[in-house]
């Protein structure tokens, strides 16, 4: 029998219910943006999330911006907790102004309404400042919803002293990567020619996209995504990554993880098919190598072709909820473009800029000691060109990314077939759209 | 014995008291009852209230402003045909079984030995074992996570070719349970230790005139007599396990084997802030509530039920 305690317990439960569901509760975003009115001369305060250390140029904005006052506060770097964060401040009503989110992300925070319409506040006639395929990753509709920051166009790094030592060509194609594999395990002793890491699922979608796969595409006339994540060329690419793993020629680690880092030092991981952004890891992780490394073209599945690829991308974006858009977005705007600003940025490691820049008048034209005085950059200027930039990504992508880490977990460990994780994954990810209320179907 | 179990109190014992309760004890009470409704009743009851709404898509490509529909079960439904939701469960399960037991045993051993400790050393002792309890889950994981990654591990360094891969497959839940026993052992061994001291020392001079051993008295008077210490840190220990999210959390980074379902919590965590579904995550935590709550209830109705039957 229940006790008074309970009963009154019960009854209180009972009647804080209809207290609760008036609640306003929202299915995105609690806080509209609006803005707010200010005086003139009026000091305003700006928010920035970010894990990109882009302190310095922002010092540089509030040195020249006295009455727009930006706070960056570094938070954990994308979904280690970083959008964690962001979406429960947009649930909670108290977002940042600015926010730093990667385009596969965009879609998700428009799924939430998370991010300001900026076409009102002027976005549009901003764009030619702008390389155009990233200036598209914030367009959605007739709507601009981010500012591009920069991109990651993919290159090929390795070690030139040990490539040389061990007499190993560098790879032009990717059976050519397999046979110097071959060569660096037999001679190497216990170097690998890189680490195969099955938790990096947005690092392995750079090599289906290089091949001319689609994972995701928007059908306009159905409103339905459409799924091809086990599709032709990603079954190949899985397939000869397969066979690296099978036959021990990569190494298994986590890759931008303390073992990776220390294997990087020491030489046993000796190449790394990376982005532009890369350098900065290199040169800060492992500062003993200078001038061993070099930079060229990523290999390429058709001998003599010149098919690049993206991995990673950024933009600022300015938050459903923030009461200063218009100064928000002249701020994301300065520090995307304002050359002093992406002087700044590149010194920071932050990536390919997303605004139209000259090479040779930037830091990124200069010969780097770090990798033996080459121009290394000329080597991604030219591999950026080569994006197929008609690549999208689903509204669920941290969960397709998560399926597919877990299923490459699952078969590298098992020893069961990559090919068979992504035709997992497929289905999964149909399945997340769908659950997400929206409108999905394999391709 | 059975005459301290009574019925209602007779009306002789009541005595003048009235028979509604006094108004102070509820003014004593309204404090607790206040924090008590505000962070765990209306919590609870939003959560419940949550788990039956779901987001309705509108706009092109269903990225338009999303309205909110009432769902019934379906979430629940969908939570539940979820295989890796599900295996998670039964992951924790597995967990519990082996690491309470042994992290059980530790704890009430380290406090036998420790009755058998004389004065300074056994304050200094206790507060080594307890030390763990004071370093955050998240501290301990990523201080236990250099202690298993290959490469910057000096134990794999010291074991060399011998050295198990901690974080594999088949390895990686009994890493995490270690961090747990490590963790925990000392929390449980002061809770043992403070009943251990609640034992009149008129049983040990008792046990001793009948000639009672060292290992007598600890089988036969000491560990009958911590029983409701037991009971207390297991149902503790089962709550904690369900709820097991810091450690896997962390570990993540390190292991690819860790899943982002890999325990309820993580799995409820992920929809919530990561996949930005808070309706399902609500779901996912009532679930989770409701298994965790019938575990204990459960297991502590076998007990008292053994305790009634020993009678």
């Amino acid at each position: 029998m229940p006790t008074r305690r309970d009963v009154l317990a019960w009854g209180a439960a009972v009647a804080a219910a209809p207290a609760l569901a008036a609640c306003a509760e929202s299915p995105g975003a609690a806080r509209r943006t609006e803005q707010a009115e200010r005086r003139p001369g009026q000091k305003v305060n700006l928010v920035f999330w970010s894990w990109v250390p882009l302190q310095k140029a922002v010092a540089l904005w509030n040195r020249t911006h006295p009455d727009i006052h930006v706070e960056v506060q570094i938070i954990p770097a994308s979904t280690s907790g970083g959008y964690q964060k962001m979406h429960a401040s947009l649930k909670a009503g108290t977002p940042p102004d600015l926010a730093q989110v990667e385009f596969y992300a965009l879609p998700e925070f428009m799924l939430v309404n998370g991010l300001t319409e900026l076409t009102a506040y002027g976005a549009d006639k901003l764009e030619g400042a702008y390389v155009d395929w990233q200036w598209r990753q914030g367009v959605f509709g007739d709507g601009v919803y981010a500012i591009p920051q920069a991109s990651g166009p993919m290159g090929y790094y390795y070690r030139q002293d040990l490539f040389e030592r061990w007499d190993v060509d560098v790879p032009r194609t990717w059976d050519e990567f397999r046979q110097a594999a071959i060569k660096i395990r037999k001679r190497g002793r216990g170097a690998r020619i890189c680490t195969f890491p099955p938790a990096s699922a947005m690092w392995f979608a750079a090599f289906p996209w290089q091949r001319g796969a689609h994972w995701i595409q928007a059908d306009l006339e159905t409103d339905t995504w459409v799924v091809d994540i086990d599709g032709k060329e990603s079954l190949e690419v899985a397939d000869f990554w397969d066979g690296l793993v099978r036959d021990d020629l990569v190494a298994l680690m986590p890759d931008l993880q303390g073992g990776w880092y220390r294997a990087v030092q020491t030489g046993d991981l000796v190449s790394w098919p990376s982005a532009q952004w890369g350098d900065a890891l290199l040169r800060g992780n492992a500062p003993g190598t200078k001038g061993k490394w070099r930079v060229t073209q990523l290999p390429q599945w058709e001998p003599g072709a010149t098919a690049s690829s993206n991995y990673g991308g950024s933009s600022t974006a300015i938050l459903q909820g923030t009461r200063h858009p218009v100064e928000a977005l002249q701020f994301a705007h300065w520090l995307n473009t304002d050359p002093g600003s992406i002087d700044l940025l590149i010194g920071a490691g932050y990536g390919w800029p997303a605004a139209r820049i000259e090479l040779e008048q930037t830091a990124l034209g200069k010969p780097d000691p770090f990798f033996g005085g080459q121009v290394y950059n000329r080597v991604f200027q030219e591999s950026d060109r080569n994006v197929d930039t008609s690549w999208q990504w689903a509204p669920t992508t941290t969960q397709s990314f998560s399926h597919i880490q877990d299923a490459f977990g699952k078969a590298i460990a098992q020893r069961e077939p990559l090919v068979d994780a992504l035709r997992d994954a497929q289905g999964r990810v149909v399945d997340d759209l769908k659950a997400k209320g929206l409108k999905a179907r394999g391709a | 014995m059975t005459t301290t179990r009574t019925g209602s109190p007779t009306p002789a014992a009541t005595g003048r008291r009235s028979p509604r309760p006094d108004r102070a004890a509820w003014g004593f009470l309204a404090p607790f009852l206040a924090v008590f409704l505000f962070t765990f009743v209306a919590p609870i009851g939003y959560a419940v209230y949550q788990s039956l709404l779901t987001v309705e898509r509108h706009g092109p490509m269903g990225l338009g402003e999303p309205t909110l529909g009432f769902a019934g079960l379906d979430n629940y439904t969908l939570a539940l045909q979820q295989t890796s939701f599900i295996e998670s469960f039964g992951r924790v399960f597995l967990f519990g079984l082996v690491q309470i037991p042994v992290m059980l045993f530790l704890a009430v051993t380290l406090a036998l030995l420790l009755e058998h400790v004389s004065g300074r050393w056994a304050g200094v002792l206790r507060a080594t074992y307890f030390l763990p309890y004071g370093v955050p889950g998240v501290i301990a994981t990523i201080l236990w996570g250099f202690l298993y990654v290959p490469g910057v591990s000096p134990i794999s360094d010291l074991l060399g070719g011998a050295a198990p891969d901690f974080l594999a497959y088949d390895n990686v839940l009994w890493s995490l349970a270690n961090i747990v026993i490590w963790e925990f052992t000392g929390y449980n061994m002061l809770i043992v230790v403070a009943q251990l001291r609640s034992i009149p020392q008129e049983l040990y001079e008792a046990a001793t005139i009948d000639g009672a051993g060292p290992w007598q008295t600890a089988l036969r008077i000491k560990l009958p007599l911590i029983r409701p210490a037991l009971v207390l840190t297991c149902v503790f220990s089962i709550i904690g396990t369900m709820q097991l999210f810091a450690e896997p959390l962390i570990i993540k980074l390190q292991a690819p084997a860790v899943t982002g379902d890999y325990t309820p919590n993580l799995s409820a965590y992920n929809d919530g802030f990561a996949n930005a579904n808070v309706y399902l995550a609500a779901t996912k935590s009532v679930i989770l509530a409701v298994v965790a709550c019938a575990l204990s209830f459960a297991f502590l109705s076998l007990v008292t039920r053994k305790q009634r039957s020993e009678r």
